[in-house]
């Protein structure tokens, strides 16, 4: 028989707004309905009741369960996939089709699956598809086809989503009777309490109840609004994390598409309530079988009438209120199943192609054939308990109640309402608040010992209170039938097409416990993450190997607890970004940035080799500002520059500048840099950019946890200085014109010097004379607020004398003709010290550094030399990482290139490399492996430096 | 995320501190032995139970500390400062959510 | 160049913030890290001393925040008797003031500390992460002409991330 839902007539229950009606499409059909309907309520009111087909077969599917649960309902929405068409509401000009179909919903071919099902059973994908290997490709292309799931549009714009902090006293996880009473309860005691709802409206199960029920709800939300409760609807708890850190998923928040609240909470009361269990049985999956709660919410909410010839198999009151909701909406009631005296049906069959399939009849337990359009099961409970297991807690089946209940939860984490048992409206709504009260009372004594241990809270009132002991009455258990599967074999996990045969199947070929069989069958690891298939999957496997289901037990669940976007998680992004005080001047020159960690630095302004060309012909200034710097006070400085460099320190004099390598403990290289003594107990150190903050971290664990006692004060100054560089044979010159205070001869500042001193009407600037370029030049650090004055001054200053800025790129290629090794560039995460070649600076008659006993066994062995490389062809720059191989013929690498570069001053290429020693002697021709496959020889210098090696121009 | 009881802040989220793995102490560089250098370097008791871990304060006030946690169970103990006695100033669990304090 | 040096902010582009709120740029204030001395401030707390601000940022450091003169006065009269030590971090630091009814609300946004009153009230100083920027909290809320204080937030942290952090408060303060 053909069938069509129809709506009812109005009703005071619904919450659909019939005075705002909405227009919408359906796989290109416009149809009408109302503002409050869902997707799927508002389809099934214009007489459709497929919405596409099931994951592996392709059976046309119905609705089941009506809610956010329901595994047959999903849709594209606009450019939005795996929309759940039972809570999504529905919205002017919407454009909704069915997924996983093709050519259309009523003509998949895809269906075609279902004849070759037998291939097609759980676990299939290890079995068939394998052989031979060399068709995978193919295999791969044709089940990409056949995957579920919507579309996805890569040219969808970006959404907003946003994130918060929270701290409330209480959250609440689902807003039923028991879980709004518990937020009035906590709120009234004087908790802060959050109210979190995953359906539209507050009131669970009341909304579909009576007319008493409804009033009750209305009345519990006017009080939780007026006691200040933060009331989340549309949202979830999606997981439970150490010491109640929750993620609460905010749907459709009103600045943003979602919203993702990271919230400590000092309680979790989790009122979860309980979701129906669907029937395992022969045609479970016809359009037409319906849970109770589905029919009730469709009849109640949504005014729709779900069928016109009922049978109803029921064990409990939700199916025996189903049974007169449907008699209320003028559904025919054909038979009434009454699942307490041991009856059950046994199997369903429908009729029907393409979207007019639909039930057809039923077969009852003791063979009776009715038929009907309709099939409503009302079989059993389960309780979401995920929160809790996600608080540690393992779940305890009562065969009794035919259910699971919570095992033991922590103190900070309490449960109520359906989940742990039943009751009357007036019992759940007891239970809810006496676990509310309670729940402000521990939230009270976390509060009070927060505040008494933090540093910066307000003082306490009084002593800490007494940690409430949990006295709650406990609701007591109806007993239930057990009722998972009929005689028959039918559908367990909807969404991925696993039958309980499926599931003896797996069992008898040793998949046998139950992690297993889920991982093997993949039932519960569909998108309703088992809340509707995990009990039947865990009694269907009980009943193959003639186990209790306690057991058998279940599977751990983890978060999420509902599935949460990409866009959630990562869409609200913080991405620091630094800059110097002369960005402004890098930006108006059109200057080449780039990313340096978190800072953008000026890698050229024009052409980096002009730029190298002219610093070493005229001057030319570089903003260095990144480099590490730290200050140094106290009389125990010497002592932690020696614990921390592989040289000697101790008789640094005032104005004095040392180089040091520091090492880790392993004896790898950590970092490198400049110190200089300012005063008597004053030293500036400088690090590698990249290792500012890690040099800094790694003195003060030194000093806090080995050294106490050592009398030294560190503080970061690395952005307090803007530093700028001016390098060239014309530098001194142009220092004497922005200089005051200082004498800049060669006599008075010599190499490797400092002085402080007035740069351009500045004071308190510090001067440097070192020099990474290898040409003649200054350092200065300038007061950051100064900084681009000093800049400009320069840059005025030098016109006549060749001045112009010179970036990254530029300093990089002048430091590699000098040899100048980076760490981390040329020395990677296993050099250590003594692969600089700087072995003179590695003191082993100290009394101890940071590394040394690695460095002095290093030195007893062979290790990596960084060594200068010249190509033979000095065109050809090979590019960095290139492997050195033993001999033009071998394939055994024996080093590679760390830093590659023409040089404008000696008109060829120039690289460092790390060799091993075999190959590390002046004049050794090597063979070089370029990225292209070619080999190229080159030789080993004599000097790290390619250019000016014995540093007259450093020195000038 | 872990609410973890810095001794001068009070309890702040582990994303605050930096943490430094299983406490260790350092051999004297001018006499261990490269077995005993290496021991201190790379391994670790990892105990399945009490543990006595270091944790720095990154965002905060910067100060390193000791913190005794059970791997198993995540109960916590009092944390200790550098300087103060090794030992553990009680032995009962002293997690601030917790029932018993 | 014979012009006098004028102090740059690093926030190269204040723009107002939105709405209710208002975002101001302090960063010229002097800024001076006090380590060792003995100042009864304690750690968490902040105490204004005439036009300075004296705030307990760490175990044994204090931050002291002001105009030029009034910090030097202040310095200048410091028990440091012992292992102390002074460092001008005027220019290291960037320092911006955030204030308004729902200026915990906007930084709930970008912060993970518990601002209520009873863990961040008024006079509270905390070392916390702010739109992922390590940053020195001050919760010093404005009291003007007799009416009622107004919540009010003060930030001080890397100079470099200058427009970056005003950029990010700013955005917070968006949805208010």
């Amino acid at each position: 028989m053909s069938f069509v839902s129809i709506r009812l007539p109005s009703a005071g229950s619904e919450v659909i707004d019939r005075a705002r009606p909405v227009t919408f499409s359906w796989n290109g059909k416009k149809l009408k309905a109302f503002t409050g309907d869902t997707i799927a309520s508002a389809i099934l009111a214009n007489g459709d009741h497929i919405f596409g087909r099931s994951m592996k077969y392709h059976r046309p599917r119905g609705v089941l369960t009506a809610d956010f649960w329901d595994p047959n309902l999903f849709v594209q929405v606009d450019d939005e996939p795996n929309v759940r068409a039972a809570h999504r509401l529905v919205e002017n000009g919407m454009k909704v089709t069915s997924q996983n179909v093709w050519p259309s919903l009523k003509y998949d071919v895809k269906a075609a699956n279902g004849l070759v099902g037998r291939f097609l059973t759980a676990g299939f994908y290890y079995k068939t598809f394998m052989k031979p290997a060399k068709l995978w490709p193919a295999y791969e292309r044709i089940l990409a086809r056949f995957a579920p799931g919507g579309e996805v549009d890569l040219d969808t714009p970006h959404g907003y989503y946003d994130k918060r902090y929270a701290h409330p006293d209480v959250v609440v996880a689902g807003a039923g009777p028991a879980g709004l009473a518990a937020a009035i309860a906590a709120a009234r005691a004087g908790a802060s309490v959050m109210l979190v709802e995953h359906e539209h409206q507050v009131g669970g199960h009341l909304l579909w109840g009576s007319d008493d029920d409804r009033a009750a709800a209305a009345g519990m939300l006017t009080d939780a609004r007026n006691l200040g409760v933060e009331i989340l609807t549309n949202s979830t708890v999606t997981g439970r994390y150490e010491d109640n850190w929750l993620g609460i998923l905010q749907r459709n928040h009103h600045i943003a598409e979602e919203r993702l609240i990271k919230a400590r909470a000092k309680m979790l009361i989790v009122a979860g309530g309980l979701i129906e269990r669907p029937y395992v049985f022969a045609g479970n999956d016809i359009p037409g079988v319906m849970t109770s709660g589905a029919v009730r919410r469709l009849i109640t909410m949504y005014g729709i009438k779900p069928g016109t010839r009922a049978v109803v198999l029921t064990a409990n009151e939700s199916g025996d209120a189903a049974v007169a909701d449907l008699e209320r909406a003028g559904v025919e009631i054909a038979e009434v199943v009454d699942g307490r005296t041991g009856a059950f049906v046994r199997s369903a069959e429908g009729s029907g192609r393409g979207t007019n399939h639909r039930l057809s009849a039923v077969t009852l337990s003791d063979g009776t054939k009715i038929d009907a359009d309709l099939l409503v099961t009302a079989v059993g409970w389960t309780a979401p308990t995920s929160l809790l297991n996600m608080s540690g807690d393992r779940p305890v089946y009562d065969p009794a109640a035919a259910r699971f209940f919570p095992g033991k939860t922590p103190d900070n984490v309490l449960a109520t309402g359906g989940m742990v048992g039943d009751g009357t409206h007036d019992q759940l709504v007891a239970h809810g608040a006496a676990t509310g009260t309670l729940a402000a009372g521990r939230a009270a004594v976390v509060q009070h010992r927060l505040q008494a241990a933090t540093a910066r809270a307000a003082a306490v009132d009084g002593p800490e209170p007494d940690y409430p002991e949990d006295l709650r009455t406990p609701l007591g258990r109806d007993p239930h039938p057990a009722l998972f599967r009929s005689t028959t074999h039918g559908m367990v996990d909807y969404s991925e097409d696993v039958s309980s045969k499926d599931l003896f199947g797996a069992a008898a070929e040793g998949f046998d416990s139950v992690e297993l069989i889920k991982r093997f069958t993949t039932a519960t690891m569909g998108p309703s993450q088992g809340k509707l298939e995990t009990v039947n999957t865990v009694a269907v496997l009980a009943e193959a190997r003639g186990e209790t289901i306690a057991e058998v037990g279940t599977t751990v669940w983890r978060p999420p607890y509902a599935p949460i976007t990409l866009g959630a998680l990562g869409g609200r992004v913080f991405e620091p970004v630094r800059v110097s005080s002369i960005q402004s001047y890098h930006e108006s020159k059109g200057a080449t940035p780039i990313l340096a960690g978190q800072w953008i630095r000026p890698e050229h302004y024009d052409d980096p080799q002009a730029e190298v060309t002219n610093t070493r012909t005229n001057v030319g200034i570089t903003d260095v500002t990144p480099l590490g710097k730290l200050d140094l006070k106290g009389p125990d400085v010497p002592k932690l520059l020696s614990l921390l460099y592989t040289n000697k320190w101790m008789q640094l004099p005032i104005g004095g500048v040392r180089y040091g390598i520091m090492c880790a403990e392993d004896g790898v290289v950590l970092d490198d840099g400049v110190t200089a003594r300012l005063g008597d107990e004053h030293y500036l150190m400088t690090t590698t950019s990249s290792g500012a903050g890690g040099v800094w971290n790694w003195i003060e664990n030194w000093l806090q946890t080995e050294h106490p006692d050592w009398q030294v004060h560190v503080t970061p100054v690395t952005t307090g200085f803007t530093s700028i560089n001016v390098a060239g044979p014309n530098s001194r010159k142009l220092m004497g014109r922005v200089v005051a205070g200082v004498d800049l001869s060669n006599e008075a500042f010599p190499y490797m010097n400092v002085r402080t001193g007035t740069v351009a009407g500045v004071d308190d600037c510090v001067m440097w004379r070192i020099g990474f370029t290898g040409e003649l030049s200054y350092e200065i650090q300038v007061p950051a607020g100064y900084g681009l004055h000093v800049w400009e001054a320069l840059l005025a200053d030098g016109k006549d004398l060749g001045i112009a800025p010179f970036g990254l790129e530029a300093q990089r290629v002048m430091r590699l003709e000098k040899g100048h090794f980076i760490v981390g560039q040329d020395t990677d995460g296993l050099s250590k010290a003594p692969t600089t070649g700087m072995t003179g600076l590695l003191k082993l008659d100290k009394d101890d550094w940071t590394g040394m006993p690695e460095v002095k066994w290093a030195l007893e062995g062979d290790y990596p030399h960084i060594v200068a490389i010249q190509p033979t062809d000095p065109n050809c720059v090979p590019e960095e990482a290139c492997q050195i191989l033993r001999g033009p013929e071998s394939n055994e690498i024996v080093g590679r290139i760390t830093s590659s570069r023409y040089s404008p001053t000696l008109n060829r290429s120039i690289c460092l490399g790390q060799l091993s020693p075999e190959f590390a002697e002046a004049g050794t021709e090597l063979t070089v492996l370029l990225v292209n496959g070619e080999r190229v020889t080159a030789k080993v210098m004599k000097h790290h430096a390619h250019f000016d090696p014995e540093g007259e121009r450093l020195r000038g | 995320m872990l609410l973890v009881p810095c001794p001068n802040c009070g309890p702040r989220s582990s994303q605050d501190l930096t943490y430094g793995g299983e406490s260790h102490s350092r051999p004297d560089p001018k006499t261990a032995t490269p077995e005993e250098w290496r021991t201190y370097l790379y391994l670790r008791d990892n105990p399945s139970g009490w543990l006595v871990e270091t944790w720095y304060c990154s965002s905060g006030c910067r100060r390193w500390f000791k913190l005794e946690r059970h791997t198993l169970t995540g109960e916590l103990r009092d944390p200790i400062l550098p300087g103060s006695k090794t030992g553990v100033a009680s032995d009962e669990a002293t997690n601030i959510q917790g029932g018993t304090k | 160049m014979a012009d006098a040096p004028v102090f740059q902010s690093p926030i190269t582009n204040p723009t107002p913030a939105k709405g209710s709120l208002t975002l101001t740029d302090e960063s010229e204030l002097t800024k001076v890290s006090v380590r060792g001395a003995h100042i009864a401030v304690s750690f968490g707390t902040c105490e204004q001393r005439g036009d300075v601000l004296v705030v307990g940022s760490r175990p044994d450091e204090w931050t002291l925040l002001g105009p030029a003169d009034a910090v030097a006065a202040v310095v200048s009269g410091l028990d440091l008797s012992g292992f102390a030590s002074t460092t001008d971090i005027t220019h290291s630091r960037l320092m911006i003031r955030l204030t308004g009814d729902d200026a915990a609300r906007a930084m709930e946004k970008a912060c993970g500390i518990d601002l209520s009153d009873a863990m961040t009230p008024n006079g509270a100083a905390v070392g916390a992460s702010v739109a992922k920027v390590t940053c020195d909290v001050v919760r010093d809320d404005v009291v003007s002409d007799g009416r009622e204080a107004v919540r009010s937030y003060r930030f001080l942290a890397d100079r470099s991330f200058g427009q970056y952090f005003w950029d990010a408060l700013r955005d917070c303060t968006a949805e208010f």
